[in-house]
């Protein structure tokens, strides 16, 4: 397997929310160009926003980072969105224990329908990103926290490559 | 309500026949989460005020919708919820099924609350 052989893109972001539905624009048109299939790549772009605004909303000093890698594995393609920032002990502890949770729960869907039923009322933050990009996005989600709260969040999946897909690697 | 007129996000409240219709274009984002939020409770205020059967929500030209907004349309369907059995109005989505996301999303919205709410996909 090479690494990254569909594509990558990294970005680097200071405190600016209004880019975040811009950089969903552009890594839409990336999904659709390297996996030409437009449900994936709706599921993929939205996971992307969830993950990128809130890496940008809780950071403790506005900078947050966003890699997207795309690889093939035979004749599926793995994809990998990492988002990090320097999070508080608090919102590291909370991600933590929501992914435990969230990765405890056989049915992503039934859990995310739990979760909308447990915060329907909630005040602060919806408490719903990281359950929808579970459900609705169908991706693995993981949290790793490191020195100096430095927090990365990645969630992943295989897709199947599609013939147009395959003939864009040439493959076909 | 007067329209919601950013850069980002458009919104428009009207009477129609035994209810309201409520159009949202362009991003629901970070950028408009407190405005969608004060939004549906005004909207919700008005239906119930004016003891209205159904709510149309047309998002036919609605781009996207992060997890906070879609939240408040989670709290205003619980506080329909909420509501004594004679005073519940019907919450109908006009969905466009170009845009991927609003059939899932919706679809979450139908199960928490599959009593009051209707999805129906129609392309501008």
């Amino acid at each position: 397997m090479a690494e990254c052989d569909l594509g990558f893109c990294e970005l680097s972001f200071q405190q600016r929310p209004e880019l975040v539905s811009v950089v969903r624009r552009f890594v839409s048109d990336f999904y659709d160009r390297t996996l030409c299939d437009p449900d994936v790549s709706s599921r993929l772009a939205l996971a992307t926003h969830e993950l990128l605004e809130n890496a940008v909303k809780y950071s403790r000093d506005g900078k947050a980072k966003l890699r997207i890698e795309v690889s093939s594995r035979g004749s599926n393609a793995h994809i990998l969105v990492r988002t990090r920032n320097r999070a508080t002990a608090e919102d590291a502890e909370y991600v933590q224990n929501t992914i435990q949770e969230m990765r405890g729960s056989p049915d992503p869907n039934l859990y995310y329908l739990d979760v909308i039923r447990r915060n329907a009322r909630r005040t602060h933050g919806s408490g719903l990103g990281l359950a929808r990009i579970h459900a609705e996005a169908e991706m693995k989600v993981s949290v790793t926290c490191g020195k100096g709260g430095t927090m990365t969040v990645i969630a992943e999946t295989d897709v199947e490559l599609n013939e147009a897909a395959l003939s864009v690697r040439g493959v076909a | 309500m007067p329209p919601i007129q950013s850069a980002e996000l458009k919104a428009v409240v009207e009477a129609i026949d035994r209810g309201l219709l409520v159009r949202l274009v362009g991003t629901a984002d970070l950028r408009v989460t407190d405005t969608v939020e004060q939004l549906l409770t005004s909207v919700h205020q008005q239906a119930t005020a004016g003891q209205v059967s159904e709510v149309r929500v047309d998002l036919r030209d609605l781009e996207f919708m992060n997890s906070s907004c879609f939240k408040s349309f989670v709290t205003w369907i619980s506080q329909v919820q909420e509501l004594p059995e004679s005073g519940q109005y019907r919450i109908r989505f006009m969905s466009n099924p170009k845009i991927l996301w609003q059939r899932r999303s919706l679809n979450a919205l139908s199960c928490f609350a599959a009593h009051l709410v209707t999805i129906e996909a129609a392309a501008n």
